[in-house]
């Protein structure tokens, strides 16, 4: 079986199969779990201030820009964790979430449940916080409203499990 | 403003009451004032900012209260009439079904074998173990199960071999379906011989590895796929998995002996179900890797069973001891099922232990096989598939044979079958699950050559079989 040439560049990856989606709801999905214990969810207020307060330590960095700092780094991290990383760090399901990420793996695919809405609310506050903060300067609008999209787009529901450019497909035989 | 149209006039005046109503309520918000300084102190004379925030805020919004929805729709969702409908139409079968006319004269057909035919040392000894531990054995082997005559199999078993350690299965069919979903997972790739038996393919499905099969006993067909495995590899920068090659001693749908020499130069791990090679092939019967003297701790794992030649019951894998020791945690067949009965596993070892005292049984299996043969020599109608030094073979029909359907020529096997016991020959079909298969078998007799008949009597046998197949099929040829 040659490789096969995609003619798009957005490519949809196929819904799980009958045998996938047996192994999926055969045993609770613990790494996607924890976004509904207890904590989880002021856990990302925590990180944010303590990023603040580190970046606003140091001392030859405005407050400007350690809002800005806070805001990109949350974004970038967020976006590293929910949709880049795919799979899950030990095996006990056979890999049968092994093409998704963590983003999909919440609820089993199920969009605009509880956690999901939370954690989009986040990134919004945040980046309208640090336009507030950084006194609606041109340049670090831009900047943060760029990071914001990209973590909003990849949110969208549209975008489960829609892969761009060939970036992290799950090469299935 | 007055305009002269008095419909107009009045619409502009409702116009203007209600948003001075709306903005009069609004201000008796508490918190509404620093709110719309908010907005007005954040414009800051820059249009478009405040269009961009103000979309993100409706987005926000419209995200945070839409309603949830899955996005697998496998699941089929009945409503609760439905549900019931169901439940009204359900009738329970009955405990004891009606059997067809063709099951009927099957079951009458039924021999039934009276007595053991091994040397009466097996049989004391097994009376003696069962008085000693009774009939079952208490639990899975990891949970109180495991008994003194179980490792003293293993170790028996590892000895005769020459392998490192041996796990024993209480059930042969699930051996294989076993040890191979505890090392293979999704991702790793099996390399695997189209004519493995169905418990093989079972345990490669489960496994869910990716599979690729290659031709029956062909090694150049292995070496293309091998090769062309690594360039796929090269290709799509796949990181290195797991990496294995299944196939069998002696192949039970076929009768081939596999060609190990030249399957373990390759660099996968090398699986060998060794169901029916284990004591018949070989100088002291210990299988393919004494019949081409190979090293038995060059292969990786060691499949056998002893429901064919050691006349008991159950499994075993043989292999290093990392190998057997995986199997005793994750192995689901070792792990979940009941340890195999002691007077089972004490007789598998005094089958082992009969062939190290008597082993002039294995050139006995070899020399009845070659006389078997060679009066089958000239036999029309079917073909003996099998290759010479195998004491299982397949009988199966010429393409000439008028059947097109499997269930005529399964007809035409049973006539021959039935010939054959009336004659004073037992003779079975070999039985598949057709619908199950991953490719295609045809349906055939099967025969398994023992140590046990004289030549005299195999040479009678043989002769029976021989007029049982002309008899029946000479008018049946295209």
């Amino acid at each position: 079986m040659g490789r096969r040439r995609s003619r798009s560049f957005i490519i949809a990856e196929k819904p799980s199969s009958y045998v996938e989606s047996l192994d999926q709801y055969a045993l609770p999905n613990l790494n996607s779990n924890w976004v509904y214990y207890k904590g989880a969810w002021f856990i990302h207020i925590i990180l944010i201030l303590c990023v603040k307060i580190l970046s606003s330590i140091i001392p030859c960095v405005s407050p400007e820009t350690s809002w800005t700092f806070t805001n990109l780094s949350y974004m970038l991290g967020s976006f590293v964790m929910f949709h880049w990383v795919k799979g899950v760090p030990f095996d006990f399901n056979s890999g049968a979430y092994d093409g998704m990420t963590l983003w999909e793996q919440i609820d089993n695919g199920a969009q605009f449940t509880p956690a999901k809405k939370y954690l989009t609310a986040v990134p919004i506050g945040l980046f309208l916080l640090s336009t507030h903060y950084t006194h609606y300067d041109a340049f670090t609008f831009l900047v943060n409203f760029t990071f914001l999209l990209v973590v909003l787009i990849a949110k969208l529901p549209q975008l489960h499990k829609v892969r761009i450019f060939g970036i992290n497909r799950w090469e299935d035989e | 403003m007055n305009t002269s149209y008095p419909i107009l006039n009045d619409l502009f005046v409702f116009l203007n009451s209600t948003i001075t109503d709306i903005s009069i309520v609004y201000s008796r918000i508490p918190g509404s004032g620093i709110l719309l300084k908010y907005i007005k102190n954040s414009h800051q004379n820059d249009p478009f900012r405040t269009f961009l925030e103000a979309l993100l805020v409706l987005f926000a919004i419209i995200y945070l209260l839409t309603k949830r929805y899955r996005t697998d729709n496998n699941l089929i969702e009945l409503t609760p009439s439905e549900i019931e409908e169901l439940v009204e139409e359900w009738q329970p079968e009955s405990l004891v079904p009606t059997i067809t006319e063709s099951q009927r004269i099957e079951l009458d057909k039924t021999p039934i074998l009276n007595g053991p035919q091994g040397p009466r040392i097996k049989l004391e000894k097994a009376i003696q173990i069962l008085r000693k531990y009774g009939v079952g054995s208490c639990g899975p082997p990891g949970f109180y199960g495991t008994i003194d005559v179980h490792t003293e199999f293993e170790r028996t078993v590892s000895e005769f071999l020459g392998t490192d350690d041996t796990i024993l299965y209480s059930q042969a069919f699930s051996t294989i379906g076993s040890a191979i979903p505890s090392f293979c997972k999704r991702g790793d790739i099996i390399v695997a011989d189209q004519g493995c038996n169905f418990a093989i393919q079972k345990g490669i499905q489960i496994s869910r590895s990716v599979i690729k099969w290659y031709k029956h006993n062909d090694m150049q067909d292995l070496e293309n796929i091998l090769l062309k495995i690594k360039n796929e590899d090269i290709e799509s920068g796949r990181r290195l998995t797991r990496r294995f090659i299944v196939t069998e001693g002696i192949f039970e749908n076929s009768g081939d002996i596999a060609q190990l020499p030249k399957l373990k130069k390759f660099k996968y791990r090398l699986i060998l179900d060794e169901s029916l090679s284990i004591g018949t092939l070989g100088k002291r019967g210990a299988g393919l890797t004494d019949y081409y003297n190979i090293n038995p701790k060059e292969i990786d794992m060691i499949v056998g069973s002893m429901c064919t030649a050691l006349c008991s019951s159950g499994g075993f894998c043989s292999g290093s001891f990392e190998i057997t020791d995986h199997q005793r945690i994750s192995g689901p067949a070792y792990c979940y099922s009941a340890a195999l009965p002691a007077m089972l596993s004490a007789c598998a070892t005094e089958s082992i232990k009969n062939l190290d005292r008597n082993p002039h049984l294995v050139a006995k299996v070899l020399s009845n096989t070659s006389t078997f043969k060679s009066n089958m020599a000239n036999v029309k109608y079917v073909t003996v598939d099998g290759f010479a030094d195998s004491p299982v073979f397949h009988l199966r029909l010429i393409k000439d044979i008028k059947a097109n359907s499997i269930e005529e020529k399964e007809k035409l096997l049973q006539e021959i079958v039935d010939d054959a016991m009336n004659n004073g020959v037992i003779l079975t079909r070999a039985k598949y699950v057709f619908a199950q298969e991953m490719f295609g078998i045809e349906p055939s007799i099967r025969i398994c050559i023992s140590a046990s008949f004289s030549k005299k009597e195999i040479e009678k046998a043989a002769a029976i079989t021989k007029s049982a197949i002309t008899k029946v099929l000479k008018n049946k040829v295209r």
